[in-house]
């Protein structure tokens, strides 16, 4: 019967997910108009832009927006009012802790042998001496967190961040990384266990809590966006890019980086 | 013959030397250089918004400093990217006049949010065109942040160009902000100049 309700979350998780999808097939209609190719340097830029889809994006933004306003940031304040910065690192280590196995796999299918080592020894030390994943004593011993995910495996076989896309609820995405939102559902080490009641009730309560700490962490910096943007759907536009570059770059210094020294020593020093 | 060639020679050479010499001075500021003044200017930015006296005093201050140590006038250049050949030089004036304001309204809002603020220089890596300084800045209350700080050596001193945070470039997002209000006002530079005075008097307003 459990194993059915925890089935039947799942299954109702995939109908909202392709109802997603095809919101994103209706929104194909609502695609902006491309320059004409004569006009060079515009039409260039379009194409470097690669957000065909923006006006349904901006629609999606818009929306997210207002949940946001109403709903998330009233609620990361209120976190935030009632718990200290230790508290918030603790739940941070936590979630990030959960999420290590799905990383160590991403490093292994990415061909980053030391990420992949650097990241399974975070989750034995961290879930053992770091009580669970509420501490995270892997860092003082030199295995540094990397953070992976599917898009970024994706990204290191070749395959193309492809046009932009702004999901509701969800956020900034693209064609290539929207296969996280699937894949980090299943791929915890909660999956393994037997389903339960109480399995599928810590899992709400961690996902939540992960949701708002994360919120309440940007949120001097979502405000700041806002307040200082000309276009902050742009912004986050660019920094969303920037900032998965980044993460592809990273990957592969700290790989590298564990071959020719200690693990965890920093970039610059090489 | 032998003079003719010696001179046809150093004239050749003396464009190259010119260049051995800009060269030169290219390299003169080395990563330690770029620390220490980051670590410098850092003191300076903690001590003025730690200290005390008003907001606007505190504002002016910064001011001041923002325009010592960051290369505003270049950056503006780099965030205007392709557009400054499309801006008249009036327009182009008039950019880099918002551009300024609008860089000291963007600090100011900062103030209040990093009361308590602590920094250390934690290294320095040269880059091609200079050193990008990295350090850790601490805010009560907050996890700390890594910034780094993209250093060149403008005008015989070092400048900063860029920040760079979580792997992002504040030029970057603020260039690609920019060229989205052009784009979406069909290439219009006038445009970003009546957005850039519109967001001026917005954040005057919102600090009064």
């Amino acid at each position: 019967m459990q194993v059915k309700y925890v089935k039947g979350f799942k299954r109702r998780l995939e109908q909202a997910l392709g109802l997603g999808a095809s919101l994103l097939a209706i929104g194909l209609s609502g695609c902006a108009t491309p320059p004409p190719k004569s006009d060079t340097a515009n039409y260039q830029a379009y194409q470097q832009l690669n957000d065909p889809l923006e006006p349904t994006n901006r629609a999606f933004f818009r929306f997210n927006n207002t949940l946001d306003r109403y709903a998330m940031k009233p609620v990361a304040k209120g976190y935030v009012a009632v718990t200290t910065q230790p508290i918030r690192n603790h739940v941070g280590y936590f979630a990030s802790n959960i999420n290590e196995p799905a990383r160590t796999i991403n490093f292994m299918a990415e061909g980053m042998p030391t990420d992949a080592g650097t990241s399974f020894m975070r989750f034995l030390i961290n879930s053992t001496i770091g009580i669970g994943g509420i501490f995270d004593p892997a860092s003082a011993l030199g295995y540094k967190e990397t953070d992976t995910d599917l898009g970024l495996t994706l990204a290191m076989w070749g395959v193309p961040p492809g046009p932009y896309l702004y999901l509701p609820v969800f956020g900034p995405s693209g064609v290539r990384d929207a296969s996280n939102i699937p894949a980090e559902l299943y791929g915890t080490p909660m999956e393994l266990a037997p389903a339960s009641t109480a399995l599928d009730d810590f899992g709400y309560a961690e996902g939540g809590l992960h949701l708002i700490n994360t919120r309440a962490g940007l949120l001097d910096t979502i405000d700041q966006i806002n307040a200082t943007a000309l276009d902050p759907y742009a912004t986050f536009r660019s920094l969303y890019r920037q900032s998965r570059d980044s993460q592809i770059q990273l990957i592969k210094q700290h790989d590298l980086q564990g071959a020719n020294g200690a693990p965890g020593t920093p970039y610059y020093v090489h | 013959m032998h003079f003719r060639r010696f001179i046809l020679g150093a004239a050749l050479a003396a464009p190259m030397l010119g260049m051995i010499a800009t060269a030169a001075q290219a390299q003169a500021m080395t990563a330690d250089d770029a620390k220490a003044f980051i670590d410098q200017s850092g003191q300076q930015l903690v001590t003025i918004v730690n200290g005390g006296g008003s907001p606007t005093d505190k504002a002016t201050q910064l001011r001041t400093l923002v325009n010592q140590i960051v290369a505003v006038d270049q950056v503006g250049d780099y965030v205007l990217g392709r557009y400054i050949n499309v801006a008249t030089p009036a327009q182009h004036d008039k950019f880099q006049q918002l551009f300024h304001q609008l860089l000291s309204y963007n600090i100011t809002y900062q103030i209040k949010a990093y009361q308590g603020v602590s920094f250390v220089v934690t290294g320095a890596t040269p880059q091609a065109d200079g050193v990008l300084v990295d350090t850790t800045i601490t805010t009560p209350g907050k996890a700390p942040a890594d910034v780094g700080w993209d250093v060149e050596e403008i005008g015989g001193k070092p400048q900063i160009v860029d920040v760079i945070v979580a792997g992002t470039s504040m030029r970057i997002t603020t260039r690609n902000d920019y060229a989205s209000v052009v784009t979406d006002n069909g290439g219009s530079v006038s445009a970003l100049l009546t957005a850039m005075q519109n967001q001026i008097d917005k954040a005057a307003s919102a600090q009064q």
